[in-house]
């Protein structure tokens, strides 16, 4: 049932990232040891229990839109990377500012698609929740990547487009209407990488019937407004955490008629947030937004939360929105 | 402390025997009690020492048979943490990550009891290692001071007070894990004065390790912190990092990283003895003290003894060649 608040249709969401039951964070200790070569065949049966713990953990916070938590993914969005042939994994490397690492791809040869990349984990969680949404990268992971096979940046990230393409497609035939491509490295991209980005995003959602999200996160997104805007997607996902002021301000001065995607709260800290401050900032943001649909979410994915900490997280976010509750 | 030329030493962990490891399991479950777990605490202890003497170290430590890991093993003894469960590190690791939900407050000895038992079981030089305030307060989650530097001040207080207390009980060599600090440049200044605070009125020789970061975007700047001496990886970055310190006037003593601890393959002495000599680049050798890249912790143990049985040995070579 969607919330109505200020005459606007509000749905609560999460980025993707949720943090792995415990005991399925011991199987695949188990099935998989500590090393980064031997990954194995996971057990559908298994996983789908995984799936649907995570799924009940955000209906109960209160989620209206779903994701699968990324659950089996061991390299943060460079887990794309795996599936792409061309792609040699290598080294561990820090991710972001954070306190966790990555493998870093590297371009070998010329990158093709290996398998379904995530409609098989999408297509899980859709059996139980129907209202879920697929999270994709592209830009990001070929500047998370090393490029020793193209000639350029542009060749790497078109032919990553290509790939994401056909992975929509197959995602759209398994149900999917609603498809989020993070972005977080595009907040340092320049006014050439933005143009690259943008055709990139034209490649990807050729002819598939789906909603768009492009988000942002780890940051403003002063470096791509107000180009971002002419970008081929519905809804535009910012960082209201780590970028408030400067995001809020962006919104102010480029009025759009994009849907926004909030990131409310800090998915990197224990920290509740206080209702009161959510509230506001909710309240300052909406006087920006034109659309008639407003996401929320945590600004990041919650991987990097102990598993209790992520729906008290969530349901800390939902419980702020709720506009007929503290109207 | 040893006054030998070239000292080799150690960064803190050592593989824990699998004994152990199930002891600590068993225990966990029930199975085993606190005395039994005591003791085999001990007895790996002595099994360690012993491994590190006969390899041929000159400043040791325990191995961290105590300790879980470098962060949560603090806060598990400091009062204002809590630990709500584990977060993903990379693939299958994950680290219990603590988090600050009140005051931190000085509560348990912390490397103290480690230290004394140690002193009765050796009579080789002891460095006691500590996570250093910095590391700490970055890598937990913060619920209860507005500002990080809050948080961070707070707790160099805590570590300066067991610092002074280590001292009384007859430390002469401390050095302070800091893998953070070159994650955040833009925050050297507050990591410069965690160290000013843990390390006020301490009278013993003191380090800093700091491993898998950029140095460049550190140093110089590093050289004002009060410290005696700076310990770095360099085998696993090949020594590349061996340019960036000569670039300025390197003022400290240096912990050289000779060893890589990511690899299994065992340097054999020669390797090793031109991976010291590399050290001479940036420093005179009266100022270089031998030692692996960062804790050995995650090598299988007969492989960890065998490349320090080989540092010592290149160390001891290369000593009689310059003197």
């Amino acid at each position: 049932m969607p919330h109505k608040y200020r005459e606007k249709t509000i749905i609560p969401t999460i980025m993707g990232g949720y943090p792995r039951p415990p005991w399925f964070a011991e199987y695949l200790k188990k099935l998989e040891g500590s090393q980064k070569e031997n990954l194995k065949e996971i057990s559908e049966e298994i996983e789908q229990r995984a799936i649907n713990d995570i799924l009940d953990e955000q209906k109960k916070a209160g989620i209206e839109l779903f994701a699968d938590g990324q659950l089996t993914w061991q390299d943060f969005l460079c887990h794309l990377c795996t599936k792409i042939e061309g792609f040699k994994m290598t080294g561990l490397t820090r991710y972001f500012d954070n306190n966790a690492y990555y493998r870093v791809p590297v371009v070998a040869s010329k990158l093709e698609l290996k398998d379904n990349m995530i409609s098989d984990e999408f297509e899980l969680a859709y059996k139980t929740q129907p209202q879920t949404k697929a999270v994709l990268s592209c830009y990001s992971i070929a500047e998370l990547s090393k490029n020793e096979f193209y000639n350029n940046k542009e060749e790497v990230v078109m032919d990553i487009a290509s790939i994401i393409n056909g992975e929509a497609k197959s995602l759209v035939k398994k149900g999917a209407k609603y498809i989020q491509l993070d972005e977080p490295s595009l907040l340092q991209a320049d006014k050439n990488d933005l143009e690259i980005a943008k055709e990139a995003i034209k490649k990807i959602v050729r002819g598939v019937d789906a909603k768009f999200f492009l988000a942002t996160y780890y940051g403003d997104a002063s470096n791509i407004f107000p180009e971002i805007l002419d970008f081929n997607v519905d809804v535009i996902g910012l960082d209201f955490v780590e970028g408030y002021e400067k995001n809020l301000e962006l919104l102010k001065e480029y009025k759009t008629k994009k849907e926004i995607q909030a990131g409310i709260v800090d998915g990197r800290t224990t920290k509740m947030e206080k209702r009161e401050d959510v509230k506001n900032k909710i309240n300052n943001i909406l006087d920006c937004c034109d659309a008639d649909t407003f996401f929320l979410s945590p600004n990041t994915g919650l991987e990097l939360l102990p598993y209790v900490k992520a729906s008290e997280k969530l349901m800390n976010m939902c419980d702020c929105f709720r506009g007929e509750k503290y109207d | 402390m040893t006054k030998k030329l070239l000292p080799t030493t150690i960064v803190g962990s050592y593989p824990k025997p699998k004994w152990l490891n199930k002891m600590i399991k068993d225990h966990k479950y029930g199975g085993v009690s606190d005395k039994v777990l005591e003791q085999s605490y001990t007895d790996s202890i002595k099994t360690v020492v012993k491994e590190q003497e006969l390899a041929g170290i000159d400043i040791l430590w325990d191995g961290e048979m105590r300790r879980d890991e470098m962060t949560s093993y603090f806060a598990d003894h400091i009062d204002g943490f809590k630990i709500y469960g584990d977060v993903r590190v990379w693939g299958n690791n994950y680290y219990r990550k603590p988090a600050i939900v009140d005051k931190l407050k000085y509560r348990d000895e912390l490397t103290i009891p480690e230290y004394k038992y140690l002193k009765t079981i050796t009579s080789k030089g002891i460095k006691v290692p500590i996570t250093g305030p910095y590391t700490i307060v970055d890598w937990s989650f913060n619920e209860f001071y507005s500002k990080k530097d809050e948080a961070i001040y707070e707790l160099a207080e805590v570590i300066n007070k067991e610092l002074k207390a280590l001292v009384r009980a007859g430390a002469d060599y401390i050095q302070i894990d800091d893998p953070a600090i070159p994650t955040h440049p833009e925050e050297l200044e507050i990591a410069k004065n965690s160290i000013e605070i843990a390390t006020r009125g301490i009278k013993a020789y003191t380090g800093i390790h700091i491993c898998y970061g950029d140095y460049s975007k550190i140093y110089p700047d590093i050289l004002e912190f009060n410290t005696d001496q700076f310990d770095f990886e360099f085998a696993n970055k090949n020594f590349c990092d061996v340019e960036v310190f000569k670039k300025y006037d390197y003022t400290k003593d240096i912990g050289f990283g000779c060893l890589d601890v990511h690899t299994r393959r065992v340097e054999n002495v020669e390797e090793i003895k031109k991976n010291i000599r590399r050290a001479f680049e940036i420093v005179e050798p009266k100022k270089v003290y031998v030692d692996p890249d960062c804790g050995v912790k995650l090598l299988p143990s007969d492989i960890a003894f065998a490349k320090l049985k080989n540092m010592c040995l290149a160390a001891d070579e290369v000593r009689d060649e310059i003197r």
